[in-house]
């Protein structure tokens, strides 16, 4: 290359553009194309199965309210969050999440494992008004869920969409929808969905891919 | 990732660094025609601004060939270049393996002397009381709330008044966070309106709280059902959980109002088991934090 080539790049401002154009784009293609691509490749681990039809619907009425604005559900592989919220969060344990919720805002706690931590009843109670049971929250409250009923042909297109989309829904499942929310409201939904969330699928050693598991160092 | 994953990010990798490095390496020596009076001949203004050609300043050189120097380091150290696991090995995981274990040996002496101790003694030791203080308020006050003082809502006991449910030595307040408790008063809304109502009058009448005398006594027979669990006298019993209702303590408010109701329709008040989320070394701190709670508000008389 000589003066000349550089000439010709400088003054043609459209060969200028697409040629920033490519360049910017390696950063991208060297780390989101691997990662798109092999997010297929990403298997259920033994434990984590596609949501029952009221925790799958409960899924929908939290990502509907925003939750995940002031909610992540990632705890990071840090000494301070497992302490806190138990083991670190795995792709696997995403899979049948759609959108999934891992998030990066935490206005309030991670609630990757919350499941199990508080009773029924404080759930309840917190959405209907958070600050009966914590003065100090500012989450806001969530009263109407309450007074929602579930639709439970609305619930069987779902699983059927996310069946054709992969999720092993069978067709018992399906028809299993509208004895499981029968008299069921949106609030019932939300807290069997928080309530599972997390506690069936922590990872164990033995169930974590050979290639995230430390040895002290060594991978 | 996959082999040809693996290797698409190493050709990205050596495309991008290598006509970077190219560009760098170059640049400064090409060979860039002047005009006699040493400018490229470009000019704005009519001529009053002109582009000279100087040679890049050494401070720029010398910055530009660390972060050279610092990616290619990055590469080789670290994770990066394709499958490539870096010299040094590192994994977030590992890293995390690492600062658990450094936080446990730092621990590991204050935990060993706190296991020694039962729940009881331990509850005065004042490091103990500070780790116990982090985990209540952690994983404890959402429902009993930050002081401990409970929530009539839900059912959850003032941890502070030294009056007990299942029990408040150290073993017993133990084994509440560590399995959990799950209170199992029945509803009694099949025995009618109306014998709710005396039966709540009768509950107000042995707490020694203004009731409705004659309702209270059309109450006491039925207390019988009541006495399998809360005894004849109706001082509870704590290998069931059965709270006192003698004492003007009440789980979930004593008014008649929040009597009828936790007769009609009982209580189904659910601890969790903690086992699962705390180790038995925490829970051991947590209980003589507890125990602590409860034992300096006596020694204030509050």
């Amino acid at each position: 290359m000589a003066y000349k080539h550089f000439e010709a790049i400088e003054k043609h401002v459209g060969l200028l553009g697409i040629l920033i154009a490519i360049f910017v784009s390696i950063g991208g293609l060297a780390e989101i194309t691997p990662l798109f691509m092999e997010a297929h490749a990403v298997k259920a681990p033994p434990g984590v199965k596609p949501y029952d039809p009221l925790r799958l619907i409960g899924r929908d009425v939290y990502v509907r309210e925003g939750c995940y604005l002031c909610h992540s559900q990632m705890i990071r592989a840090l000494r301070f969050e497992t302490q806190r919220y138990g083991h670190f969060s795995t792709a696997e344990e995403s899979v049948y999440d759609r959108p999934f919720q891992w998030g990066s805002k935490r206005t309030g706690p991670d609630l990757a494992r919350v499941g199990g931590k508080y009773s029924d009843q404080w759930q309840r109670l917190h959405l209907m008004n958070p600050r009966q049971l914590v003065p100090q929250s500012n989450m806001p409250g969530y009263p109407w869920l309450a007074t929602k009923k579930l639709d439970a042909a609305d619930i069987e297109a779902r699983m059927r969409t996310l069946r054709r989309l992969g999720d092993p829904y069978s067709d018992a499942d399906i028809a299993s929808v509208p004895a499981a929310v029968a008299g069921k409201t949106e609030m019932d939904a939300l807290i069997a969905y928080l309530q599972g969330l997390g506690i069936r699928n922590e990872p164990t050693p033995a169930t974590l891919p050979t290639a995230t598991v430390g040895n002290g160092g060594a991978p | 990732m996959s082999t040809f994953w693996s290797w698409w990010v190493m050709s990205l990798i050596v495309l991008n660094l290598g006509i970077t490095l190219f560009l760098f390496l170059w640049g400064p020596r090409v060979k860039i025609p002047t005009l006699p009076d040493g400018t490229t001949g470009h000019v704005w203004a009519h001529g009053t601004l002109r582009e000279g050609v100087r040679r890049l300043p050494r401070w720029w050189l010398l910055l530009s060939a660390s972060m050279f120097i610092v990616g290619f380091l990055y590469l080789a150290l670290y994770p990066g270049f394709g499958n490539s696991k870096g010299v040094l090995g590192w994994t977030s995981h590992a890293q995390l393996a690492q600062a658990v274990a450094a936080n446990e040996a730092k621990l590991d002496p204050l935990m060993q002397r706190f296991a020694r101790d039962p729940v009881e003694h331990l509850a005065d030791d004042p490091a103990a009381q500070q780790m116990g203080r982090t985990l209540f308020d952690d994983n404890c006050a959402a429902c009993h709330g930050r002081h401990g003082k409970g929530n009539p809502l839900l059912g959850a006991p003032n941890l502070t008044d030294n009056d007990w449910l299942y029990g408040g030595d150290g073993k017993a307040i133990t084994r509440s966070i560590h399995d959990g408790r799950r209170g199992v008063m029945p509803p009694w809304a099949s025995l009618g309106e109306n014998n709710v109502k005396n039966l709540a009058q009768y509950v107000l009448r042995i707490s020694a709280s203004p009731h409705d005398a004659s309702r209270a006594a059309a109450g006491k027979p039925l207390f019988a059902t009541c006495a399998a669990c809360h005894g004849a006298n109706g001082k509870g019993n704590q290998a069931l959980g059965a709270p006192n209702l003698t004492d003007q303590v009440w789980l979930y408010g004593g008014t008649a109002a929040d009597i009828e109701a936790s007769i009609g329709n009982g209580r189904r008040g659910q601890m969790p088991a903690w086992s699962p989320r705390l180790s038995d070394g925490q829970i051991h701190v947590l209980a003589a934090y507890v125990y602590h709670l409860s034992h300096e508000n006596d020694a204030h008389g509050q």
